[in-house]
């Protein structure tokens, strides 16, 4: 990577990215089931590392995370139904669909960021279960707001999206998210998050504006759960509040605490797990119990999942408090490929 | 005389009706080496904490470098050069030694305008400066992004940071703890990351709060070499607050002894140890009484 100019070398891993993803979208595009269940798994990935921003590296307990996806997702959707009879004019009609869902995508997250700002500046100066109930709240809040305001459908929602997302699309916003998350945890910024985890007065003794840090924190990370909600948005038939509630945020949390506070890889490797588990459970009931009992039995699969999550996370709790990671990183176990970034060109 | 460090003046502080600090006094200037001593729950930390902003004064002020800090956050006030430890050490557990002192390396690490100039905004408008502020802003806002695009500028910087941090390390003697967790540091060593941690946000006046609690003799004795060589070596000013008389006594120029929030002495070692009311306050009347007021070698 030596070789490469300087301001190239920043954004060369998404480059690299973009260009796999794509030749990956060639072989997968044609498998439905596939792309819908990578995409699942993609926006559980994507909310559960940035969520891991807060919760994880700065130490700040928010369980509001679906709250900030229905922000992206309503906003982003309606982008998206309103620009629903536009094409950009002299490319391709895959890249131009591909180019407005980007936009969607961006507005869903600033808009969520920008909530997420208007919802930290006043509560991040409160501490543990306080900040807790206050992005519970909130959460709350978005989707009695979002089900009592006619241009978002009111309890019906929104249906009609454009179905656009592509899996490169999600797979880019996971890489990039992930990217980000990382460059933050090697960066003074990030230092200065975990320094307010791990004791806040100390950190604010040694010139770190703590208020401001877990501020920027909070947006960045409710950006991010505003791109997961666009995406959302873009490959199920529906978006309703009752897709975006506490039990969604909890889920989140669920994936971000058994992968382990702190450590992205644990974020990433929780999320697939518990996303699959159960779809893999559903379609294994389905084969196994043929038709009708097989339903049944996979329809119980959505209800047992919640005491499921519960009683892991209990076990998990018990057995290893710290999360599966711990504050480890997966690829601390491969220094010499993954290195540490740019350090391993010193 | 030039203008202290920092100066205290007629800070009292009260929660309710207890008054923890009243008619509180100090000025440090350049190379001053002072300490502050008392029984507990005499003030000394509370002192502190007012000094640093962690506590807003109910009445006097503090000045940093002549500037009024009074109502300022703690973090602001670090930056105009005032930097402590804790009593109950207070580092970054799972941070490795060298992220501890890194994190504190933060105030150098600006983008845009520099911290020079944001101070001279600062300066120039009287209360709170709006271009000051959005100086701070801006530089918070591109310095992120400099770190999420991995800019050449940034990765020269986080190398001088680091190498600013080992060498600040090596001042403390602990290069060889570098990589490790502050946690499992040996008690004398993380007492030592500590300073080295308030050393790394540049300041001019060093706050330390009972640095020598829970060594043995030999590493006070280290320590008190030390805190010296400290001073000479970067022109700070310090003020210790201590238990272990013998060490109080051995480095500071000007003792402050507190009892129930009052400054009930001030003056050199020799001067404060012969004060009936420090006896006193340490040891009780029934002591000096039995003494028949003969004031005794030691007061510890």
């Amino acid at each position: 990577m030596a070789s490469l100019p300087a301001p190239v070398r920043g954004v060369f891993p998404v480059l690299l990215a973009v260009g796999v993803l794509g030749g990956l979208q060639v072989v997968v595009g044609q498998l439905p089931f596939f792309v819908y269940l990578s995409s699942l798994v993609g926006v559980n990935v994507i909310l559960a590392v940035s969520l891991n921003i807060v919760n994880g590296m700065t130490g700040q307990f928010s369980i509001g995370h679906a709250g900030f996806m229905a922000v992206g997702a309503y906003v982003g959707g309606k982008l998206a139904l309103e620009m629903k009879d536009l094409a950009i004019a002299g490319i391709p009609h895959g890249v131009s669909d591909q180019l407005q869902l980007l936009a969607s995508l961006a507005l869903g997250g600033v808009a969520a960021g920008v909530a997420g700002f208007l919802v930290g500046l006043p509560s991040l100066r409160l501490r543990g279960d306080y900040l807790a109930i206050v992005t519970l709240g909130f959460g709350e809040m978005i989707r009695v707001i979002v089900s009592n305001l006619e241009v978002f459908g009111r309890a019906l929602g929104l249906s009609g999206i454009p179905q656009t997302s592509s899996f490169m699309m999600i797979w880019l916003c996971v890489f990039v998210v992930v990217l980000v998350a990382r460059r933050i945890q090697d960066s003074a910024h990030g230092r200065s998050l975990l320094a307010i985890r791990e004791d806040e007065v100390a950190a604010e003794a040694m010139g770190v504006d703590t208020t401001a840090y877990k501020v920027r924190a909070f947006v960045i990370s409710s950006f991010f759960a505003g791109v997961a909600g666009a995406l959302f948005a873009h490959f199920v038939p529906i978006i309703n509040p009752g897709s975006f509630t506490f039990v969604k945020s909890i889920e989140v949390v669920t994936m971000v605490v058994a992968g382990g506070l702190g450590s992205i890889s644990g974020s990433i490797v929780a999320a697939v797990v518990l996303t699959l588990l159960p779809e893999v459970l559903r379609s294994l009931f389905l084969q196994v119990g043929g038709l009708e009992g097989g339903a049944a039995l996979a329809q119980k699969v959505d209800q047992i999942r919640m005491p499921v999550y519960g009683i892991l996370l209990v076990i998990l709790m018990l057995s290893r408090p710290q999360g599966v990671f711990g504050n480890r990183e997966l690829w601390d176990a491969f220094p010499r490929w993954w290195g540490r970034g740019w350090r391993a060109e010193e | 005389m030039s203008t202290p460090l920092l100066q205290a003046q007629g800070v009292a502080i009260h929660f309710g009706g207890l008054k923890a600090l009243s008619g509180f006094d100090l000025d440090i200037h350049p190379a001053d080496l002072k300490g502050l001593i008392g029984p507990n729950g005499a003030g000394k930390t509370t002192a502190f904490n007012v000094l640093t902003g962690v506590y807003l004064p109910t009445a006097g002020t503090v000045r940093v470098a002549g500037e009024v800090v009074n109502g300022l956050k703690p973090h602001q006030i670090n930056r105009l050069g005032l930097a402590r430890t804790f009593q109950n050490i207070r580092l970054f557990k799972t941070l490795t030694a060298l992220d501890n002192v890194r994190v504190a390396c933060l105030s150098d690490t600006y983008a845009f305008f520099s911290r020079a100039r944001i101070e001279a905004a600062r300066r120039r408008s009287s209360k709170r400066s709006g271009a000051a502020a959005a100086m701070v802003a801006l530089n918070n806002y591109v310095d992120w992004w400099r770190a999420l695009l991995l800019t050449p500028g940034f990765q020269r910087e986080e190398r001088a940071l680091t190498v600013k941090a080992d060498a600040l390390l090596d001042v403390m003697g602990l290069l060889h703890r570098r990589d490790e967790e502050a946690r499992n540091l040996p008690y004398g060593e993380q007492r030592r990351l500590e300073i080295a941690r308030a050393l790394a946000t540049g300041p001019r006046v060093l706050l330390l709060d009972e640095p020598a609690a829970g060594m043995n003799t030999r590493e006070k004795a280290d320590l008190m070499v030390l805190i010296r060589e400290l001073r000479t070596r970067f022109s700070l000013g310090i003020l210790v607050i201590e238990h272990d008389m013998k060490l109080v006594m051995g480095i500071c120029e000007e003792i402050t002894v507190l009892d129930y929030g009052e400054t009930i002495a001030r003056g050199n070692p020799e001067r404060v140890r012969a004060d009936p009311k420090v006896i006193e306050a340490y040891l009780g009347d029934s002591y000096l009484a039995a003494q028949g007021m003969r004031v005794p070698g030691g007061a510890g």
